[in-house]
């Protein structure tokens, strides 16, 4: 066992070692940064998309395969976790009322009748999170459609809607008072939202700008696309992982 | 204060590779996820660290006490 040990530390310090060793190297060079692209951007990237906020013209206009990518991994990987989660259930009784059967499922706290999050409960983190889960959605919102001017985008205020949502669920008292914490209206709202996404970047197409080409570019709005993704895209993953985090806590899914 | 962030940086994430407590390890990585926020803010990009502050001390914190609450709190050694 103490041998054992012993290897493990040591292999943690070789493998911190060999790390510094690759690095060192890269952080001690004095290459000068490319700036082809950066000059591009800056004398460009207002004009050609419209936003002001040059992160958002990049990862919503020219790189937006890029984000379609994110879109779907996460996708897959809400995917997954949800099939993992009802594996669990099926590992579960149904839940009676001798002691044991209930040991057994609050362990795996997921449908109605087996949670246990009730009873960690405290009055102080109701109140609380009832209070400022409505403020958390309306910044998350904010965040996600003001994504072209200021700070933010959609990925970032998806993931503040989500906590929101997770808030509004812990703070409610009674069980889905508020339909966004309920579990079928976010996985509605999610296949909407993606099927949105796929019609927005074949829009393009129509107007001859190609797939995930941006069909306003010869209006004077172009940053009416952008604006359009955040929400979109926002939307989705705000409305996955809020999902996924009430299927956690032990929401009836 | 660069230097300061990024020492306490490297230090939670070793503390997170050898500490035997499961729960403090998590802690450890939800305030490496605050430190590298704060210094992203600091080197202006103000995005990124939203993102972080946000999925890194927010959204992986919870996933991780959820999978830590229906195990073992405990590191254990002969595994």
């Amino acid at each position: 066992m103490t041998t054992r040990r012993w290897l493990n530390g040591a292999g943690t310090w070789l493998a911190i070692i060999a790390l510094a060793v690759i690095l060192a190297p890269i952080f001690l060079s004095a290459t000068p940064w490319p700036t082809v692209a950066r000059d591009y951007l800056q004398q460009q990237g207002t004009a050609d998309s419209g936003a002001i906020n040059l992160v958002s013209a990049i990862y919503l206009g020219y790189r937006v395969f890029d984000t379609f990518g994110e879109t779907i991994v996460l996708l897959v990987a809400i995917l997954g976790t949800m099939g993992l989660l009802s594996q669990l259930e099926h590992l579960v009784e149904p839940a009676q009322n001798d002691q044991k059967a209930l040991e057994t499922t609050s362990r795996f706290a997921l449908a109605q009748e087996k949670r246990r999050s009730h009873t960690l409960r405290t009055h102080l983190l109701e109140v609380v999170t009832g209070k400022v889960g409505p403020i958390v959605l309306l910044f998350g919102f904010y965040v996600m459609l003001y994504g072209h001017i200021s700070p933010g985008g959609g990925f970032q205020g998806g993931v503040i809607v989500a906590s929101g949502i997770v808030f509004l669920s812990l703070g409610n008292p009674q069980e889905g008072s508020f339909g966004i914490s309920r579990p079928q209206v976010l996985i509605r709202l999610e296949i909407l939202a993606f099927f949105t996404l796929i019609v927005i970047f074949s829009s393009g197409l129509i107007t001859g700008s190609g797939f995930f080409g941006n069909p306003l570019a010869d209006t004077p709005f172009p940053v009416a696309h952008i604006v359009l993704l955040n929400a979109v895209i926002g939307l989705k993953v705000g409305m996955s992982i809020g999902f996924m985090c009430i299927a956690m806590m032990g929401e009836r899914t | 204060m660069i230097i300061i962030m990024l020492v306490l940086i490297v230090i939670l994430a070793l503390y997170s590779l050898i500490g035997r407590d499961l729960l403090h390890v998590v802690i450890a990585m939800s305030a490496i996820s605050l430190i590298c926020a704060l210094l992203f803010v600091l080197l202006d990009a103000p995005d990124v660290a939203i993102t972080e502050a946000a999925v890194g001390a927010g959204v992986s914190t919870v996933i991780y006490v959820w999978a830590l609450r229906h195990t073992r709190r405990r590191d254990d050694d002969n595994t």
